[in-house]
């Protein structure tokens, strides 16, 4: 979706009033949490996501959220009570980054596969070991593969929008999967920033009604086996095994819709738009991309309007929706250019490359071309990447234009800062 | 399921031997002070250190040998009351009944020159209020199952747990008391194991039922009781869970929701290791016992430490209501199983079960309440119970414990003990009974 069909997209019914406010990315998180009303948020403390639950707390604590806050023990038992709430019927939620996200693993690989509408920020952190606790994306990369839906945000006003679309998401019937909403440790967890504050009312009547266990409960007044052992290869049990999956994945596809029909239900009711699956930003002339994830994306548009008026014909493709991974959106993107540089904060050891590049060679494929293309990595543990590390990545990705040879290896970009 | 009726118990410990029990039942039955008519019989125990004594009554058995070995149809048991009847018309006065009796219940009554047995007084013994030092009660001893037995069964027929497990009837038993508005966790284990979950789309149990991880039962119960208890709803939350999650990998979680006291019901089935996945060992496996993970060869002779007291532990959360039990004294376990529930509605309430296993201890499948019982009576496991406002006491002492062998002889995974490893067996159930002893003086904080 490009920027113009954005600003097209905007407000047809004007929303109320919207307070002005600054915030931190943290704050803006709670704050996003508390317009969703939750019945249950369970926390566990970790740097840099601390003072996000510290601003949940508050807020319960000073009547402005009427939720049950549960202190659990560790994030492994704070998805836990989110996982039996939400059987019981509760609209629940959390926050949490790298170790603690390494910690909760054992339920977190399970709330997808019973279909819990569980929403999740994560803060994100880079991995340990080295012991870090700045910022990177290599948590919630590590953990793509487990089956939640994961978006990832550029501003913080987007994060306190996407927190509330996240439960919209969530919870559509179609979907009934659990959204990580990932907002930069350090960068956007720290980072003060204008933001306007929905009215409650119009949220509200964007949330609509709550129906989180309508597909599998543990209520007396309707029982059932939860979770009773499934596959193996006796009876109907791997056939059983292969719609639970299957269903899975569907779930994750459908995402794909219903991310792009509830941004555009939050533009037209709140009068704020953003893209849903991918952002191309001055791309539609571009003759080259370079493709970005969250909150560096600032840095590269900036970049990129400086080489712009330095004459070079270069553009922006930005993911927000990382999973399901938007293979059709970023192929019509990448139609466009002819050749790539992609940044990544966080690491695909196996590949010796970044994830989203890793994972954008696939698309790349089924574009049916071959088009250059290079792996940069940058901004790992609080690391920045600023504006003149954007113009390296968009010269060396120029270069590959003009025929010269993508390296093998990614380029690390903070190697000698 | 079987009547239970009333019956006249005598507790050896309260009696001094006075004998006005046989007075008044001379008196009530005769009408003379004779004793030696009387149909109670108090005998001083011969051999005994001190002064104890030993009673000779009719149990009122329910397969009364005096019934079987008459030949002529002169006894009957009562099917409404119980009691075992005495037909003067039909007696030939052969004797045969007061051979066949163990208890000394029917015996000649030379004056009379027939036999006589208690029968009772009609439901009002006149020996129990006659006794001054409250020795006799006259009680429905196994009561519960009378009222058990009306209560609706929530597991399906035909689970599938070993051969004598006792599990199931724990279960079973369980369910039944709390009732069907309950959410029931079973952790990974032998109780999910026997189908209470159900296998591909099917059920075991006729409540909500679910799988959580062996590593968060407590958390997950802890989230679905908050939410009913946001909207209002009364809902039981009730695990069923197996010592290795919860003293093991799961005991975060368990810690976690005891502290911030949560309301369930946390009740851990104790066999003394993972006995669903092949017997392996975990912290709640007693010391020198044979597991798949500590077994005996050349260089190894059984688990070379001693077990987590997982119950103890949970005292110092000061839990609501903590209790051990046993399935070999149900009246016991029941009792505080109603003690448990009322306690999980405003608080943590841990029932910590002692659960032998036939499979995974090596002993014959007939053999499961004998061997909960011997580990009662040889002091191996304690039977108590806990509330921060009255401390801990024990619910059934044994003062004069057997020795621990009498245990540990009934099992197979005890077969290798060399003397040593049986006298560090016996030097610790001492230990403990001592630690639990100065427990129950200290308990009490008020």
């Amino acid at each position: 979706m490009t920027t113009a069909t954005l600003e097209k997209a905007a407000a047809t019914e004007a929303p109320r009033k919207q307070k002005v406010i600054l915030a931190e990315g943290n704050e803006a998180a709670a704050l996003g949490v508390a317009l969703a009303r939750p019945d249950m948020v369970s926390v566990y403390p970790i740097t840099p996501q601390s003072s996000l639950v510290e601003h949940l707390a508050k807020l319960i604590a000073d009547g402005h959220m009427d939720a049950d806050i549960v202190d659990a023990e560790g994030e492994h038992s704070v998805l836990s009570v989110l996982q039996g709430g939400a059987l019981a019927g509760a609209r629940t939620y959390t926050a949490t980054c790298g170790p603690g996200l390494a910690f909760m693993f054992e339920p977190y690989f399970r709330t997808p596969g019973m279909r819990l509408p569980i929403v999740l920020t994560i803060v994100t952190r880079d991995g340990i070991t080295p012991q870090s606790v700045w910022g990177g994306h290599q948590d919630a990369m590590t953990v793509r593969e487990a089956g939640w839906i994961q978006v990832y945000c550029e501003s913080v006003q987007e994060v306190l929008d996407t927190t509330v679309m996240a439960f919209k998401i969530a919870e559509h019937h179609d979907v009934m999967l659990p959204v990580n909403v990932c907002l930069d440790g350090n960068y956007l967890s720290y980072g003060a920033s204008r933001v306007e504050l929905p009215d409650p009312a119009d949220v509200d009547a964007f949330m609509g009604d709550k129906d989180v266990n309508w597909h599998v409960a543990l209520d007396p007044l309707r029982p059932m086996a939860v979770d009773p052992l499934t596959g193996g290869t006796t009876g109907k049990g791997p056939q059983t095994f292969v719609r639970y999956r299957k269903g899975q994945c569907s779930g994750m596809q459908n995402a794909l819709r219903v991310i792009e029909e509830v941004h555009a239900d939050w533009a037209k009711r709140i009068g704020r738009s953003f893209a849903p699956l991918v952002e191309e930003y001055r791309l539609d002339d571009a003759d080259f991309a370079i493709m970005t994830l969250g909150s560096m994306s600032g840095a590269a548009k900036d970049a990129i309007d400086e080489a712009r008026d330095a004459g070079k014909k270069v553009g922006l493709i930005k993911i927000k929706t990382f999973s399901p991974f938007p293979v059709e959106a970023l192929k019509q993107a990448l139609a466009k250019v002819k050749a790539l540089g992609v940044i990544d904060r966080s690491v695909a050891f196996r590949w010796n490359c970044g994830p989203m590049y890793q994972e954008t060679l696939g698309v790349l494929y089924r574009l049916g071309r071959f088009m250059p293309s290079m792996s940069f990595i940058g901004g790992l543990a609080g690391a920045d990447i600023t504006i003149p590390h954007v113009h390296r990545v968009i010269a060396e990705t120029e270069a590959l234009l003009n025929g010269a040879v993508a390296p093998t290896e990614p380029v690390w970009l903070n190697e000698k800062d | 399921m079987g009547r239970a009726y009333s019956t006249i118990a005598f507790d050896p410990a309260k009696c001094d031997g006075c004998g006005d029990c046989m007075t008044a039942c001379a008196q009530a039955k005769t009408g003379t002070d004779d004793i030696a008519r009387s149909r109670i019989q108090i005998y001083g125990r011969e051999g005994a250190p001190d002064k104890t004594f030993e009673l000779a009554l009719c149990r009122q058995c329910a397969d009364p040998k005096c019934v079987t070995v008459c030949p002529a149809g002169a006894l009957n048991k009562d099917s409404t009351s119980g009691v075992i009847g005495w037909d003067a018309s039909k007696c030939v006065d052969c004797l045969l009944c007061t051979v066949g009796c163990a208890y000394a219940g029917i015996a000649l009554d030379e004056t009379a020159g027939h036999v006589s047995k208690c029968d009772t007084c009609d439901g009002n013994p006149a020996c129990v209020p006659a006794c001054p030092h409250g020795a006799l009660k006259y009680v429905t001893t196994a009561n519960i199952y009378n009222e058990v037995g009306d209560w609706e069964d929530l597991f399906a027929p035909g689970l599938a747990g070993c051969q004598g497990c006792n599990t199931e009837l724990l279960m079973r038993h369980t369910l039944r008391r709390v009732g069907p508005d309950t959410v029931l966790a079973t952790p990974p284990g032998c109780v999910p194991g026997m189908g209470s979950v159900g296998f591909n789309g099917t059920t075991g149990t006729k409540v909500p039922v679910f799988h959580p991880l062996l590593t968060n039962t407590a958390a997950m119960l802890a989230g679905i009781k908050r939410q009913y208890k946001r909207v209002g709803r009364d809902v039981q939350a009730l695990a069923i869970a197996g010592d290795g999650g919860a003293s093991d990998v799961g005991f975060q979680s368990l810690s976690g929701a005891a502290e911030r006291g949560e309301q369930m019901l946390f009740m851990v089935v104790d066999n003394e290791g993972y006995m669903n996945t092949g017997m392996q060992r975990s912290s709640c496996t007693p010391y020198g016992a044979w597991t798949s993970t500590t077994p005996v060869g050349e260089t190894s002779r059984g688990k070379t430490q001693d077990a987590k007291n997982l119950p103890l532990i949970m005292v110092n959360h000061r839990c609501a209501y903590v209790a051990t039990a046993s399935t070999a004294y149900m009246e016991d376990l029941y009792e505080k199983l109603d003690k448990a529930i009322a306690a999980s509605k405003t608080g943590f309430a841990y029932l910590h079960v002692y659960s032998p296993c036939t499979t995974g201890w090596r002993f014959p499948s007939n053999l499961n309440m004998e061997v909960a019982r011997k580990a009662v009576e040889t002091n191996f496991v304690m039977l108590w119970e806990y509330t921060p406002q009255d401390g801990l006491h024990f619910t059934k002492p044994v003062d004069d414990p057997l020795p621990v062998t009498d245990y540990l002889k009934a099992m197979g995974r005890f077969r290798h003990l060399s003397s040593e490893q049986v006298e560090h067996i016996q030097k610790k159930v001492v230990e403990n009974q001592k630690f639990v002893e100065r427990m129950t003086e200290h308990a009490h904080v008020g």
